[in-house]
């Protein structure tokens, strides 16, 4: 048997009692008492219900939803000997069985415009994260020529794409603003702290410290309810976020709450996109839309799948040298 | 259709979007090197990958679905269907992955479906599943039958079930198992009605006294009718047929014996003392009795004392008789043991045994009918012993007599039928009838002797003869061991034994030796019905029903009946049907009515009035 060693376990221990020190006053707040400062200092609370049938069908007749997503994988070492694949997908509700897939990969050995070896670790990561969120709004833009859908469901911030690849962003919202496509990003686990902002900057409060928006929010809502953010108060949380809408939601039985934000010119449909994601949520799920978890689901390829894939297309000798890590050849 | 995932030489996958897969279905492979590969699917499974069994992460509920529907996607049809196909006959090389799968033509599975025309052969079911290759059937094996299904009769669409009867020459015998209710006993009344078709004389023991072909299935369409009335003939031990004791040999009465209730040693030496060749029921049981009464007086001075006693000649020459048998016996018959054999003996007779003969059994196999033989169980082991070992000598007797080139009777070949087999040949202990039924079913094949033995213990039929069963039919079956023993005694798969206690009534599996496979088929409707059909609580209901109606009918004319006036009323009605009823049952009768709502009672100060 393993014997856990015993330093680790007091470390384990040492953590849980400072998590529960920092955080025991903010826990122990009473529920109403911070519903009350989120209606008075961030936005309404609203209960919302799901889409009716005959909405739904709307939906359907103006070109049903378009989900997309991305996914990447990534093969081989340390850097800068590995390569990444990124593939983007969108999908109509409609139109089954014609996905839209786009696909890049990055491998720090070749760049098209740079000699290797050159990028800084900041700069890489940047490059990689330009990688997927394009893939993934290529695929968005090609569907939304292709079927133009009601609406386009993203999985992640909108934010993030902005700030990932702002030029192929700008493309996407154009589009969508022109044609009159509603636009929507669903976050899965919320980064922000908006509320925890508000709370530290309440003199009358005495928090010192900023506690995030998923640990406030973890079983404050009930299911089926939303926290409308007013644009002033998110203003100052984040950077770069002008021109976005967004929203708390509870769109499941599991206490955990999604996020969700849509353009800001389209901010007085954002109810309605809403109740769009409640409905398509399984209410035992943990909360994200089945449609994208079905567009998820097919836009991961899996690690075996893609490593028969460069063995299949990469000479032997160009693999063994530079994408299969010493550390794969482990059998202990 | 294609081949999917990891393929052996034996075992594939096979996967498509659009169909279904069926259990028992035929399919064949296209491989791409090897050819047209032939298997059938042992299991069925669908698969929907958003919609996993997953009780702690997202259910895909109804309302999440429906509302996907309404915007277009119908997740229901991202459901993937897979087989597992097992080949047929083992591949050289695994299957290609990849190949195509494609439901065969008639034509191609012709050979392995059917092994005998309908003209021919026992026509007793359907193969299920095989509706898609039936399509292009010959003309001749369409529309041969009628299946049952819930309740309602179906035309036949699926490739038929033939049992090659020709096929038993080499396998012999068949075996029909089965638990209560299963279909076993309709199945083997299926299986007598196609002997009959084709005039094959048979034996039946029928303990249960259903085998009865005259009672025509009323739900068959008129032009399909058949009857049988003049195929079959009832029997029954006792009052038709019976053992002729002059014909016994000192074994046979042994065996007879025996089957009535156990011999020991000493029982069995005196039978073989006492027992002359010739001798009549009343000679040879005089001979016991008088044994027996001597035997009782002890010495031979009380019976010297008896003699000189005896008040007539009658009887003084009977106790000289007795005397003769007693000094000639009594050192090598126990008393006892001649008790016991007297018991026995008269039992028998009780039961008619002796009284008759089996004349009209042999006549009528002779014209190549089915003979129903029936009888209380333990009638029919006793009597069964001394038929078929009688039956099967004159059949050896005969191709004894050809091999040898002598002369011999000519005796048809014949089969033996019998429900509730473990009685007649059990496992574990000796039974006279267990004797000759392992002998037919060691050698009868050469004589053209053969078994069909229904049970619903397999486990508790003699091995031996369970090994010699080439043929099994098996329907439902919910016990362990008896689904144990079926394994062991058929080449059934794990996945098939696995269903054994799921099958619906009528459904079976057939191994059968000469086909070296198992097949999955439905028994087909039967053209005639048991006897015993009517549900005993439906006729508890008839039957009061009819006679309020009967009473009803007799009193109407009589009504009003005033409470004062049964006697007058009760004399009437003597006069007229010459039924008579107690004063106390009329009134009771009569309540009963107004209970029923047939009549009314009025009540008045002094009494009731009944009327309509």
């Amino acid at each position: 048997m393993y014997s856990i060693n015993e330093e680790l376990k007091e470390k384990i221990s040492y953590l849980n009692r400072v998590l529960s020190d920092k955080y025991r006053d903010i826990l122990s707040l009473d529920k109403g008492f911070i519903r009350n400062f989120i209606e008075k200092n961030i936005g309404p609370i609203i209960k919302i219900d799901k889409l009716a049938k005959e909405e739904l069908a709307y939906y359907s007749e103006r070109g049903g939803i378009l989900g997309v997503d991305g996914s990447s994988n990534r093969i081989g070492g340390a850097y800068p000997h590995f390569i990444e694949i990124y593939q983007g997908l969108a999908k109509s509700t409609l139109y089954k069985d014609k996905p839209i897939y786009k696909t890049d990969f990055y491998t720090p050995l070749y760049m098209d415009d740079r000699s290797p070896l050159e990028n800084s670790p900041e700069e890489e990561i940047i490059i990689r994260q330009n990688k997927l969120s394009t893939v993934e709004i290529e695929a968005a833009l090609e569907g939304i020529r292709k079927f133009h859908p009601y609406a386009v469901i993203m999985d992640g911030s909108l934010i993030r794409y902005a700030i990932e690849s702002s030029a192929k962003w700008k493309e996407l919202r154009e589009v969508c603003e022109k044609k009159g496509i509603l636009l929507i990003g669903v976050i899965e686990d919320i980064k922000t702290s908006i509320i925890g902002n508000k709370l530290k900057e309440d003199k009358s409060l005495s928090i010192k410290e900023c506690f995030y928006d998923r640990e406030l929010l973890y079983g404050l809502l009930e299911y089926g309810e939303v926290i409308l953010i007013e644009s002033q108060a998110s203003k100052k949380a984040q950077k770069g976020d002008e021109g976005f809408a967004s929203l708390f939601m509870r769109s499941s039985q599991a206490p955990a709450v999604i996020g969700m934000d849509i353009l800001d010119s389209q901010r007085e449909d954002l109810e309605e996109m809403a109740r769009l994601i409640l409905t398509l949520t399984p209410k035992d799920g943990r909360g994200i839309p089945l449609w994208i978890d079905i567009v998820d689901s097919e836009v991961r390829i899996p690690d075996k799948m893609i490593r028969t894939l460069l063995e299949a297309n990469l000479d032997r000798k160009i693999l063994e040298i530079f994408f299969i890590s010493q550390r794969e050849k482990r059998t202990l | 259709m294609k081949v999917v995932g990891i393929t052996t030489q034996q075992e594939v996958y096979v996967a498509s979007r659009e169909r279904n897969f069926r259990i028992n279905e035929f399919l064949i492979i296209s491989d791409p090197y090897q050819g047209d590969l032939m298997g059938e699917i042992v299991e069925a499974k669908t698969y929907n990958r958003y919609i996993p069994l997953n009780i702690h992460g997202d259910l895909a509920d109804s309302s999440v679905i429906d509302s996907l529907k309404a915007i277009g996607y119908n997740i229901e049809e991202d459901t993937i269907y897979i087989g597992k196909l097992r080949l047929l006959n083992e591949a050289l090389y695994p299957v290609e992955a990849g190949s195509d799968v494609r439901v065969p033509a008639f034509g191609e599975v012709k050979d392995l479906m059917i092994r005998s025309s309908p003209q021919e052969g026992l026509v007793l079911g359907i193969i299920k599943n095989t509706d898609q290759m039936a399509l292009d059937m010959d003309e001749e094996f369409k529309d041969l039958l009628y299946t049952f299904e819930d309740g309602r009769l179906k035309k036949q669409e699926d490739i038929p079930y033939i049992y090659n009867i020709k096929s038993m020459h080499q396998y012999p015998h068949i075996g029909v198992f089965g638990g209560s209710g299963s279909g076993k006993s309709f199945g083997l009344r299926v299986i007598l009605e196609e002997l009959m078709d084709l005039n094959i004389p048979t034996i039946v023991l029928d303990p249960h006294f259903e085998m009865d072909f005259s009672e025509r299935g009323a739900y068959l369409p008129k032009e399909r009718a058949v009857d049988y009335k003049d195929k079959f003939k009832c029997f029954q031990v006792g009052f038709h047929v019976g053992v002729r004791f002059e014909d016994l040999s000192p074994q046979d009465l042994k065996n007879l014996l025996d089957a009535s209730s156990p011999l020991t040693d000493a029982m069995s030496n005196v039978v073989d003392i006492l027992f002359k060749g010739k001798d009549s029921f009343n000679s040879f049981y005089n001979r016991i009795k008088m044994l027996a009464e001597a035997q009782e007086e002890g010495t031979i001075d009380r019976i010297n004392r008896r003699i000189e006693e005896a008040s007539s000649n009658l009887e003084r020459e009977g106790w000289i008789k007795r005397k003769e048998i007693y000094l000639n016996y009594d050192k090598v018959c126990p008393n006892s043991s001649v008790r016991g054999i007297m018991w026995r003996l008269k039992r028998l007779d009780n039961e008619g045994i002796f009284s008759k003969d089996i004349k009209p059994i042999e006549e009528g196999l002779h014209m190549g009918k089915l003979i129903v033989i029936q009888g209380s169980t333990r009638i029919l082991q006793v009597f069964s012993t001394y038929l078929l070992n009688n039956l099967y000598r004159k059949r050896r007797e005969y191709k004894d007599a050809l091999y040898k080139k002598t002369a011999a009777d000519y005796f048809p070949p014949f089969i033996v039928v019998t429900d509730e087999a473990h009685n007649f040949a059990p496992k574990g202990y000796d039974c006279p009838s267990k004797a000759i039924l392992k002998e037919i079913s060691q050698e009868g094949r050469k004589y053209g002797t053969f078994l069909i033995l229904a049970t619903q213990r397999p486990t508790l039929l003699d091995e031996t003869i369970t090994a010699q069963l080439n043929t099994k039919f098996i329907f439902r079956t919910v016990r362990a061991s008896d689904i144990q023993t079926i394994k062991e005694e058929t080449d059934i798969t794990e996945e098939e034994a696995r269903r054994l206690p799921y099958l619906r009534t009528g459904d079976v599996f057939i191994s059968e030796a000469a086909l070296g496979r198992t097949i999955f088929a439905r028994i087909r409707a039967a053209n005639t019905t048991s006897p015993h059909t009517e549900n005993p609580f439906d006729e508890l209901r008839n039957r009061t029903a009819e006679e309020d109606e009967k009473f009803f009918e007799i009193i109407k004319d009589k009504l009003p009946i005033n409470g004062d006036d049964f006697i007058n009323v009760i004399k009437e009605i003597e006069g007229e049907t010459g039924i008579t009823y107690p004063i106390k049952v009329f009134e009771e009768k009569l309540e009963d009515l107004v209970e029923k709502g047939i009549i009314k009672k009025e009540k008045t100060p002094f009494y009731n009035i009944y009327k309509q």
